[in-house]
């Protein structure tokens, strides 16, 4: 086993830059003896250990930062913005303008990955990949602390996006645009991703918020049987069967299995998304993530239900590789996100 | 023979030989290599791209991990070493590694993977975020976050000021930092240091973002225990705070009126502080009127007149017997149509009737202290006169001229003595932030010594009367904000500057006020001597101070 697990670490690191290796293997080590094998986590050393980062309203590198919190929903949003140009309105917080009246800004409402167990929206990795998102796509983002497993099974992580979403909805300060409107993108990486879905899905049901488009990065999805890439990745790029086992395990409810509609979407007990107002989709999968198949599933199964989905699908890519900007994919992902959420620009 | 060491074997107890010799030459060989950080800081947000010019990767930093360039190939290293031993091993045994472990300080070292493999800190605050106290109590094996000593409000505020103002100066000096895993430590930590940041943000101007980190405050707050320790005081904070930034109309708390004197009646009761004052004061009066027939105390906050009866008796018991007595005490109009001073002096003079002391009491009746006027006070030129302050001068501050004023018709009055309590703290300075985490520092060591108090109902009102004063100095401004705590030597200087001269208490006063503290008190009060005037603290940190003067002498003096 150990002979077999350190050719897995060489081939790892030829595929990915150093500092990613380490990022990503640093959080593995960590996250694996943070999960006990009885299914319970080890929260106080995982908040310790945690990276984390306050809000910043002085901008830095063009973002600035702060944190709302919601009494009605107990939810902490972190919103990010580009800096106003004009340096005197820098470390003013205005909760009352539109972010623009001609133009339409985009804001993305976003959940951070961890499988619904780890991370924060203050934490170190996702603050500073929703700062770039901020600059490289010209949009505003707000990301949602929402309550995670095992001590909040599913539908909490649900719940609390609904939640979060229709907060951005009602927030005079988010619109922009000649229509005066909130222009939302949901997005979200693994777990994230799979939030986003579930959140896009409820909205389009209520009718009450409009989706402009769906952005999963790598999303976490899964299902009773081992898929191929499942079964050849696994150990392979950072991620474990075993590990994505113990994470459903620790999200869906108590006795369920992983074809429950939270984990498998399109599978026996899937919702049906025809004729739903459902938005469009950008779904970037790597193709050295174990779950790829499920997520290439996800895009049939949204394509078949008559839904657009554009897919970016990235070789030799491994989770996290967005963390650092230090590769291609980071590129193009970035590229992909801007020119999907401002085509609809006026 | 090899053996690992002795943390080692703790952290893995069920590893057969073999892998206590891998773990051991990893011991060995893999020492951290990470130097000194040098003192290009840097931000845990920053995105620059590259190597920064220190050295560090700057993409690993953004991310919250401070390692050099050159390190990251012996650090991918370790990693995988540290993998392939615990992946070697069954995942019940790495559990235990953690829940068994002593765990180090993650804002001072830049990967706990180190620390798992050679007990050595490396580095550097990751990010900004406050770090734990440190508290010298190793966990054995096998109790996952074992529960510390209740958190002492005191130290973790320490501790957090410590981090925020050493942010830049990373000692690898910085012995072993110990640290308990406790889920409600770490949010009273987050606490106090959001209540710092508040604080700042509230002085910058900065209110809508204040008001949004009461709120996450008030969220924090529902994790911990508010019934004591930090959650309480922090609660106060938070309270007070909030309505400094959403009261419209801010209602000063001036701590008068008939409630207020209920409050300070239960404070006097729960806690040593007020029976501290009025003993140290009443000794020098007593040593003041040594050998006078008529003697004549002016009271400048009557209260309750609990402060009174004791002198009163001990004059009675003097050898010579009593002298005249008469008492002056000054207080606040009463709101229920009551003459609650005239009240107070009836009962006093009922006391010394029955001890056979000839007594007269008047009230003078003032809604502040600077509208008393001297000839109101019936001094006359054949008595001995105290004047006794607790805790009424700072109320002053607020004017340059009141205090003035008062100090000034005292001073004309050359008193045998003057007797002078105050708090023994700093919320007088001028920048909001800087009294803001004064108060905090003082009023946790002061919860804290309440926590030893157990006379109830005693205590939970003591609580409200010192969570009033936290209010005034949190809430209000100007002439509202009452509670100008100023420290013995900010007073030492006005009082000089006024034309005092400090009296030693003497070391009798001393030994009688630390014997009673021993007798009627909780362990961890102490009352210590500074340059002839007496402080009672709690655990050597002084939190009220009395302090004796008379008039510097102007030709002929009554002494």
């Amino acid at each position: 086993m150990a002979g077999s697990n350190e050719i897995n670490l060489n081939e790892c690191k030829k595929i990915v830059p150093l500092n990613t290796w380490i990022l990503i293997s640093n959080l593995k080590l960590a996250y694996n003896l943070l999960r006990r094998p009885d299914g319970t986590f080890n929260r106080d050393l995982a908040e310790f250990l945690e990276r984390k980062v306050p809000p910043n309203t002085i901008p830095v590198d063009g973002v600035f930062s702060f944190d709302v919190f919601d009494k009605s929903t107990n939810l902490l949003n972190r919103v990010y913005k580009p800096a106003p140009i004009n340096e005197d309105q820098w470390g003013i917080i205005d909760l009352e303008k539109p972010l623009s009246t001609e133009v339409v800004v985009p804001v993305i409402v976003f959940f951070h990955g961890g499988s619904f167990t780890h991370s924060s929206a203050n934490s170190a990795i996702y603050d500073t990949f929703c700062r770039r998102l901020v600059r490289l796509c010209k949009a505003s983002v707000v990301s949602v602390n929402y309550r995670r497993s095992p001590e909040h099974r599913y539908p909490c992580a649900y719940d609390d996006g609904w939640a979060a979403l229709k907060w951005v909805n009602t927030r005079p300060w988010l619109r922009s645009g000649k229509d005066s409107k909130v222009h939302i993108y949901l997005a979200g990486d693994s777990s994230g991703g799979n939030i986003a879905h579930h959140v896009a899905v409820r909205a389009a049901e209520s009718g009450v918020v409009e989706v402009l488009g769906n952005i999963l990065l790598h999303p976490m999805f899964g299902g009773k049987k081992r898929t191929e890439s499942e079964k050849k990745l696994d150990g392979k790029y950072f991620v474990t069967i075993q590990d994505r086992d113990w994470y459903w395990k620790a999200y869906l409810p108590e006795g369920e299995d992983r074809d429950h509609p939270a984990c498998n979407i399109f599978g026996p007990h899937g919702k049906n998304l025809e004729g739903l107002k459902f938005p469009k989709s950008l779904v970037v999968i790597a193709s050295l993530d174990l779950v790829r198949d499920w997520q290439l599933a996800y895009v049939d199964g949204v394509r078949k239900a008559g839904h657009e989905v554009k897919l970016l699908y990235l070789k030799e890519a491994t989770i996290g590789f967005y963390f650092l900007p230090n590769n291609d994919h980071f590129c193009m992902l970035m590229e992909e996100i801007k020119n999907f959420v401002n085509s609809n620009c006026q | 023979m090899l053996r690992p060491s002795r943390s080692l074997t703790r952290y893995l107890p069920s590893f057969p030989l073999a892998q206590h010799l891998l773990l051991h030459c990893l011991y060995r060989k893999l020492l951290p290599i990470m130097g000194p950080y040098d003192s290009g800081a840097m931000t845990a947000s920053s995105s620059s791209p590259g190597t920064s010019p220190s050295n560090f990767d700057g993409l690993l930093a953004g991310a919250g991990y401070i390692w050099r360039s050159s390190d990251l190939q012996k650090v991918a290293q370790r990693l995988e070493c540290l993998e392939n031993v615990v992946v070697t091993s069954p995942s019940d045994v790495s559990h235990l590694a953690v829940d068994g472990v002593i765990h180090h300080n993650p804002s001072v070292e830049a990967s706990w993977v180190d620390s798992l493999l050679s007990e050595l800190i490396p580095l550097v605050p990751g990010s900004e975020s406050c770090s734990a106290a440190a508290f010298s109590d190793p966990h054995s094996a096998g109790g996952s976050s074992s529960p510390c000593s209740s958190l002492n409000p005191a130290a973790v505020i320490a501790t957090c000021t410590d981090q925020s103002t050493n942010q830049h100066q990373h000692q690898s000096q910085q012995p072993l930092t110990v640290v308990c895993t406790d889920a409600e430590e770490d949010s009273g930590i987050r606490l106090v240091h959001a209540l710092m940041t508040c604080a700042g943000l509230v002085q910058r101007g900065d209110l809508s973002l204040a008001g949004s980190l009461v709120e996450e405050m008030k969220a924090l707050l529902t994790r911990i225990n508010t019934g004591r320790g930090i959650g309480k005081v922090a609660g106060h904070f938070v309270d007070a705070l909030g309505r400094r930034l959403y009261q419209r109309v801010r209602v000063s708390v001036t701590g008068v009126g008939f409630e207020h004197e209920i409050l300070y009646h239960h404070f006097y009761e729960a806690c040593p502080y007020l029976k501290f004052a009025h003993f140290t004061a009443n000794q020098a009066i007593l040593e003041a009127f040594h050998g006078h027939d008529c003697v004549h105390v002016i009271d400048l906050s009557l209260m309750q007149g609990l402060q009174w009866p004791p002198l009163i008796q001990a004059l009675a018991l003097r050898p010579g017997g009593p002298p005249l007595i008469k008492i002056t005490g000054v207080g606040p109009p009463s709101q229920d149509g009551r003459d609650s001073l005239k009240e107070i002096g009836l009962k006093l003079a009922d006391l010394a009737r029955s001890i056979n002391v000839r007594f007269s009491f008047q009230g003078i009746v003032a809604f502040r202290l600077e509208d008393v006027k001297p000839w109101m006070l019936q001094v006359s030129r054949n008595e001995a006169l105290a004047v006794n302050s607790i805790m009424q001068l700072h109320r002053l501050l607020w004017s340059g001229s009141s205090l003035d004023l008062v100090l000034g018709w005292i001073r004309n009055f050359n008193p045998n003595i003057l007797t002078i309590v105050e708090q023994e703290a700093n919320h007088n300075q001028s920048q909001f932030s800087d009294r803001f985490t004064e108060a905090l520092h003082y009023y946790s060591t002061l919860f804290d010594s309440l926590e030893a108090c157990h006379l109830q109902p005693h205590k939970a009102l003591a609580e409200m009367f010192v969570q009033r004063e936290i209010s005034n100095i949190v809430c209000c401004e100007g002439s509202a904000r009452v509670e100008r705590h100023e420290p013995l030597r900010k007073w030492r200087a006005r009082l000089v500057d006024a034309g005092f001269r400090p009296l030693n208490l003497g070391s009798d006063v001393f030994k009688q006020a630390s014997m009673l503290l021993t007798l009627f008190s909780a362990e961890g009060f102490s009352v210590e001597e500074d340059e002839g005037c007496l402080t009672l603290g709690w655990h050597s940190r002084p939190l009220i101070a009395a302090s004796a003067w008379q008039a510097e002498l102007q030709g002929n003096s009554q002494v």
